[in-house]
């Protein structure tokens, strides 16, 4: 038997969800759940479907409140009630097609809710052109290359889209980067970029979570993971003290913690 | 980037880049075919019939299209166009053509907040919606005017400069009838291309059409967004009404009845997608242009086996046709 070493968040950590209920009428969907990260901390979230991991997320993102208990965001008691609220603490939702117009270029989608305006006598017109500049240069700072701020969103690949909202994350100074199943449906060599640009979010000291159902992703760039198995946290773990056998044991319940 | 090559790869490059240059090579395709073909079409008196025909729709395609690609739809607008020419055309005619100008655009614009409303707090469809409010409006002016048509003989200056001849460009065209309207037109389509595509809210009229959870989760307020739109859609459609009363110096309750479908006609011709996030001003006149345009042209025709009263046939394939084609070039890149 392994002698398992689970990772002690609390309110001092950069996130801490306290005793977490979430209720939609009858279903209990989260019950007295604890979560916490840390500054530069990659963490996965791994659960079955309908573990209640999409919940936990929403709940952190302002899409729901929780029916009880209390969220903590560096050490401060916190109300998340929108998107909104979440972006202005700090957390911003990275999902693979949620997070972008395809219809709209790169640089109006990196702007958006937050557009660089220049006033022509009294009136405020888009800065467009500074608005690239700056796209440009800020997502090449991260490592992505774009041939063009101008293109449509809708023409790259989903690598590409992903690491435009990383990159739109990291820039307006977000402290908690969430990714819902940031690699699925990518191929191998465009997995390998997003999961760089994880790294980079980390080395700039950026908590990332990040939801999958890879344990094989995990391995290669969590520090740490989470498991949540029928709206309870089963647990939170280093890189390396389960096997990938037993963390999915761990996931479909064939195993206590 | 491609590099500069051969002239196809820069007129593809054209295409691409610009929403517009579809509609436009259709406008002028149609319109070099009907020269050519129709007698008497190329004469002044005849485009600038074309031009006029179009004017009132042009300004309902204007607010129609703005609303469209934020997602939705206004079936309201021909009542509204209605209620805005009672409003003008009524105070006008009872000495007071200043306050019927601000009522008409405000109550247009009001009402057509009510349809924002509704559509927010209930999440009804705006095609329900709106083809609701269609008739309460049309209903209500019913009861309100117990029918009554509005006619006048006075030529007050105000219509004159609303929408009279436009004698400055006239004196050059023989036959010419271009007039005012033409000219406010213009004005309310810079002004609106350009809130469009060069201001915060133009850009977030964009996303929330293209993708309302993305804007939501970006901050922006989709409701008021969505709001805006319609109020900006009773207001073109209000504005369309006095323009019309202005021309006719007439209205009546079933006045603009038909005009919310062939405005969106004009929308989707002029390259607006009817699921939203995309479309042009210039486009909606450019579609407004070509619909009048083949009607005229139709007619002029004068086909023996198309009596005049089907050239509706003709104008619904040529804007299935048109959609088909800018579609087509939208997916290219």
């Amino acid at each position: 038997m392994m002698a398992e070493k689970k990772i002690e968040h609390g309110r001092n950590s950069l996130v801490w969800m306290e005793n977490i209920t979430k209720k939609f009428g009858t279903i209990t969907a989260l019950q007295d759940i604890n979560f916490g990260i840390e500054k530069g901390e990659v963490r996965a979230l791994l659960g079955d479907n309908g573990a209640g991991k999409s919940t936990l997320i929403k709940i952190l993102m302002g899409v729901h409140t929780p029916s009880s208990g209390q969220i903590y965001f560096e050490g401060k008691p916190v109300q998340i009630n929108s998107p909104k609220e979440a972006r202005e603490i700090g957390i911003e939702a990275v999902y693979q097609d949620l997070a972008l117009v395809n219809l709209m270029s790169i640089s109006r989608n990196f702007f958006l809710g937050r557009e660089m305006e220049k006033k022509i006598g009294p009136i405020p017109f888009l800065d467009l052109r500074n608005m690239e500049e700056i796209c440009r240069n800020s997502l090449h700072d991260i490592g992505i290359e774009i041939r063009s701020a101008s293109e449509r969103v809708g023409s790259l690949s989903g690598g590409e889209r992903q690491s435009i909202a990383i990159g739109r994350g990291v820039y307006f100074g977000a402290k908690v980067l969430i990714l819902d199943e940031p690699t699925s449906a990518l191929s191998v060599a465009e997995t390998r970029k997003v999961l760089s640009y994880i790294e980079n979010a980390r080395s700039r000291n950026l908590a990332v979570i990040f939801i999958t159902h890879n344990v094989h992703h995990v391995y290669m760039v969590a520090d740490s993971y989470t498991v949540i198995r029928q709206g309870c946290c089963v647990g939170t773990y280093f890189k390396g003290e389960l096997s990938e056998d037993d963390i999915a044991d761990l996931i479909t319940g064939d195993r206590e913690c | 980037m491609r590099a500069s090559g051969s002239w196809k790869t820069k007129f593809r490059h054209i295409f691409s880049e610009s929403t517009v240059a579809g509609p436009l090579a259709v406008l002028f395709g149609i319109f070099v075919l009907l020269s050519i073909f129709v007698p008497k079409f190329f004469s002044f008196r005849s485009i600038t019939g074309i031009i006029n025909a179009s004017t009132l729709t042009g300004a309902i395609a204007i607010g129609m299209t703005m609303l469209m690609i934020s997602g939705e739809f206004d079936l309201s607008v021909g009542a509204l166009m209605a209620v805005g020419g009672y409003l003008f055309g009524g105070l006008a005619m009872a000495g007071q053509p200043l306050l019927g100008l601000l009522l008409a655009l405000v109550v247009t614009a009001l009402l057509g907040v009510i349809n924002g409303v509704i559509l927010v707090s209930t999440g009804i469809p705006s095609f329900i919606v709106t083809l609701g409010t269609k008739y309460l409006y049309r209903g209500l002016l019913w009861v309100i005017t117990a029918g009554t048509m509005l006619q006048t003989v006075d030529r007050l200056p105000i219509y004159n400069i609303l929408n009279g001849r436009l004698e400055f460009l006239n004196q050059f065209f023989k036959q010419a009838n271009f007039r005012n309207s033409l000219i406010w037109l213009m004005v309310l389509v810079i002004l609106f291309q350009i809130i469009l595509s060069r201001t915060r809210f133009g850009n977030h009229v964009f996303a929330v059409g293209g993708n309302a959870g993305a804007a939501l989760g970006q901050g922006v307020n989709v409701r008021k967004v969505k709001i805006l739109c319609f109020a900006i859609s009773g207001l073109m459609a209000g504005i369309s009404g006095i323009l019309l009363f202005s021309q006719y110096y007439t209205v009546r309750v079933a006045s603009g009845d038909g005009m919310d479908l062939y405005a969106i006609a004009a929308a989707v011709v002029g390259g607006t997608l009817i699921t939203g996030g995309a479309g042009s001003i210039w486009g909606a006149l450019i579609g407004a242009l070509i619909i009048s345009m083949l009607r005229s042209g139709v007619v002029l025709m004068n086909i023996s086996f198309i009596p005049a009263d089907n050239f509706e046939a003709i104008v619904g394939v040529t804007i299935i046709l048109a959609a088909i084609f800018n579609n087509y070039l939208r997916n290219r890149n």
